[in-house]
């Protein structure tokens, strides 16, 4: 299960960020950090990027870059 | 108080007494903040080598000057970008006296996530608790003297688009140095276990690498270590971090894996985490916010595309329309008015004919054709700061993403672009609204392939000519031409010159907010002011350059004789094999560097001998020139204003012949054919950007590397499709 399966709407509980390098440190600088949890806002008109809340703000992410970050198995 | 120029305030910052850094994360109110406090006072530049802006300002407060360093706005000091690394090697290298740390109250804990790491550093804090009032209308409660008890810091609540607490905050930054009082900030802790390793590290460093513990504040550095941040790693030249390591984060390895940046991030927003609930009460009801019930339209499945469409419509109506009649204005004053005071002024010199030629000809036309630029620069750049400053932006992002990120763009890619169909100049500049350099590089690559309004009167007077009953279709079909070669340009250059995973996404999208008069401003004058300072000297010289080449040897009669024309000549056959290889249409594209739509009036020169002829009549007086130029700029004014309402049409795009171009549309028509037309509008439409977009290159990119790799794929662009239209053209038997 990662972000980029969830509908607008649909809440998920961080459990691993998939990526590494640069792109694992900035989602983490941004607050999307194991354990943290995550609602997904939005998804833009043309099907990409998403849009999630994570620590009371708003942030865009590709979809591509959310398949990278798992969710525990709950709703 | 003003300093007069940027060297003076550079070196007054040097020699100040108090250096105080401004960090902070994007959207926290920074650059609003830094313009409060500085005001007119404001210098802004870049950071050397890189496209980053840079502002500095000397102010002083009751008798102790203080130098503010405004610092690229960043989320986290981390080694992965251009701006963070600016960040992080100032406050590491340059050691501010006092960082002024900027957070935003509504969103303090990944704000405060900034200001933990600010507070390794070793270096006196002070936060700034801005947009404060803001919060307070969220019903957000901040017990301030319990965040300055945790942090160890002084917090100043500010609201900076209201000037509220600056004078607070300048009071505790003067403060900082006064009697040794409480300086430092105690350094948070992350934790026995990470604690343990940062103390035992530092005794290795200090043990192993003397150097290094006085080049760097130690609990930083050692922090750095254990992360493994290549940045430091590759400055300090330490080879032997994994044996200089091992023992101190044995025992982190073992408890938390391998991944000890992760584990940091974690133990920085714990500590933020733990702050922010301390010390902020959130109403037990959230309210429905503005900006939500906003984003509910703007970026709707089904509105989201057509508002984002209207709103583009609008600030490309507005940049160019509101712009146009004051650069009509400025062209008729430089040429009418300007023009004929030098004229004045060298004859009751006695100056010589080639003097007066080349002062009124070469330069006051040059000084003109920089000048006609500056409306709509100012007019560019006060959209794109609205845009960006009322958080629409990153929306405009959001909703282009998609369809940019094929060709490998970013969303924000698309205004720029947009702004090109109107003129590439100030689209080149709005490249600076990307933070990636290389989205910004490839999107200003581009911008030139999208066809400016300059390009317009060379189409109309070939339409005019050879496919007048068709003229919308023919018109239609280079702008299409344009675009496409963009998109499939974008896809060479993904695969080729920009090889490698693509930058990622990862955008905030912050609250709408409106951005302050004073912000817009500022901005918008200083763009224009350096505009006018860096691009025109090349323009200018180019300008001048050009009349060497048209006017020499002096008092050449034919035009063929000149330079121009032999420079033409010499370089027509390479244009033979796409039908239009003689002197005079050569001569016309060399010309057309200074502007694409020079190319009609230097074939108006060559073709039909035009001189400009003078009105006849007594020239007016000093007097009158200055009455009428009075009322023409009011009438400008009135014109710009009318244009925004008058009409659903973009006015400035209006392809209109001007009078008198008749004798040249009929000898164009019997020098060309309707093919080698096509191929010559096709080569005005993709050969080399103009001088002026030359020199936003360089003044964007701080280099000409880019204008070069425009310079030769444009060239190569141009001369290949003109090629392929003109050879194919006749051989399937069209237009011969």
């Amino acid at each position: 299960m990662n972000l980029a399966m969830l509908k607008p709407g649909e809440k998920g509980r961080i459990a691993g960020i998939g990526a590494i390098g640069p792109l694992r440190r900035r989602l983490m600088d941004m607050g999307v950090l194991v354990g943290e949890e995550i609602t997904v806002e939005k998804i833009a008109p043309l099907g990409d990027p998403i849009e999630i809340t994570v620590k009371n703000y708003n942030l865009s992410l590709r979809k591509k870059e959310a398949e990278g970050i798992l969710l525990e198995a709950t709703k | 108080m003003t300093p007069p120029n940027a060297v003076r305030a550079m070196s007054a910052a040097e020699t100040a007494g108090i250096r105080v850094a401004v960090a902070g994360n994007p959207n926290s109110g920074k650059s609003t903040l830094i313009n409060s406090l500085a005001g007119t006072r404001l210098q802004v530049g870049n950071w050397p080598g890189v496209t980053v802006e840079k502002k500095e300002a000397v102010l002083d407060h009751r008798g102790t000057r203080v130098a503010l360093i405004d610092l690229p706005g960043t989320y986290s000091l981390s080694p992965y970008s251009e701006e963070e690394i600016i960040a992080r090697d100032f406050l590491v290298h340059d050691r501010p006296d006092v960082i002024v740390d900027v957070v935003d109250a509504t969103n303090l804990e990944r704000n405060l996530y900034l200001t933990v790491q600010m507070l390794e550093l070793g270096i006196p804090v002070i936060v700034a608790l801005n947009i404060y009032d803001e919060a307070e209308k969220k019903g957000y409660k901040i017990d301030v003297r319990a965040m300055e008890t945790a942090l160890g810091v002084k917090v100043v609540p500010t609201v900076a688009t209201r000037k509220t607490g600056m004078d607070d905050l300048l009071e505790a930054v003067t403060g900082t140095m006064a009697k040794g009082s409480r300086n430092l900030p105690r350094a948070l802790r992350y934790g026995e276990d990470i604690e343990a390793a940062v103390r035992k590290l530092t005794v290795d460093v200090a043990r192993r690498h003397p150097a290094l513990a006085e080049k760097y504040p130690e609990r930083w550095l050692a922090l750095k270590l254990m992360e493994g941040d290549r940045h430091v790693l590759a400055e300090a030249s330490i080879t032997d971090v994994d044996s200089l390591t091992k023992d101190a984060v044995a025992h982190l390895k073992e408890a938390h894996g391998e991944d000890l940046e992760s584990l940091m991030a974690d133990a920085r927003y714990s500590l933020a985490a733990g702050l922010t609930r301390e010390v902020l009460k959130r109403p037990a009801v959230k309210i429905t916010e503005l900006t939500e019930k906003i984003d509910r339209i703007v970026l709707n499945r089904f509105l989201g595309i057509p508002v984002f469409l209207a709103a583009m419509w609008f600030v490309f109506k507005l940049t160019f329309d509101v712009s146009a009649p004051f650069a009509d204005w400025l062209d008729g004053a430089v040429n009418g008015p300007l023009t004929r005071w030098i004229e004045s002024l060298t004859a009751l010199l006695h100056a010589p004919d080639w003097l007066v030629s080349l002062m009124t000809k070469g330069v006051i036309a040059g000084v003109g054709s920089v000048l006609v630029f500056v409306p709509v620069i100012f007019a560019m750049m006060f959209f794109i700061t609205f845009l960006e400053g009322s958080g629409y932006m990153a929306r405009a992002a959001f909703v282009m993403d998609r369809a940019m990120h094929s060709m490998g763009l970013h969303g924000k890619s698309f205004i720029p672009m947009l702004l090109g169909f109107g003129c590439n100049v100030p689209a080149i500049y709005a490249t600076r609204t990307l933070e990636n350099p290389r989205d910004k590089a490839l999107t200003a690559l581009l911008i030139p392939l999208m066809s400016c309004g300059a390009r317009l009167p060379v189409y109309v007077l070939f339409v005019g000519a050879f496919f007048a009953s068709r003229s919308g279709t023919v018109l239609w079909s280079l702008y299409v031409m344009g675009i496409v070669l963009a998109i499939l340009m974008g896809i060479l250059f993904k695969r080729t010159l920009f090889r490698g995973e693509s930058p990622m996404f990862i955008m905030e999208l912050p609250p709408y907010r409106m951005p302050s008069g004073r912000s817009l401003a500022i901005h918008t004058w200083e763009k224009g002011k350096h505009f006018l300072i860096k691009a025109g000297t090349y323009i200018l010289s180019v300008s001048v350059l050009v009349w060497f080449l048209l006017n020499l040897p002096w008092g050449v009669e034919n035009k063929k004789d000149s330079y121009l024309g032999k420079v033409g000549a010499a370089i027509a056959p390479v244009f033979r094999p796409l039908g239009f290889g003689n002197w005079e249409a050569s001569s016309s594209l060399i010309a057309g560097v200074i502007a694409k739509e020079i190319v009609v009036g230097t074939m108006g020169e060559i073709y039909v001998r035009e001189t400009g002829k003078k009105p006849e009549g007594p020239a007016p007086t000093f007097g009158e020139d200055l009455r009428e130029l009075g009322i023409s700029f009011a009438k400008a004014g009135k014109e710009a204003f009318s244009n925004v309402f008058s009409t659903a049409g973009i006015a400035s795009l209006k392809a209109e012949e001007k009078e008198g171009q008749e004798t040249l549309r009929s000898v164009v028509a019997k020098t060309f054919t309707p093919l080698s037309a096509y191929a010559f509008m096709t080569f005005v439409l993709l050969y080399m950007p103009c001088v002026v977009a030359a020199a936003a290159f360089k003044h964007e990119f701080g280099t000409w590397k880019w204008f070069g790799v425009a310079f030769v794929y444009q060239t190569i662009l141009a001369w290949t499709a003109a090629f392929v239209i003109f050879q194919g053209g006749t051989l399937l038997g069209i237009g011969g």
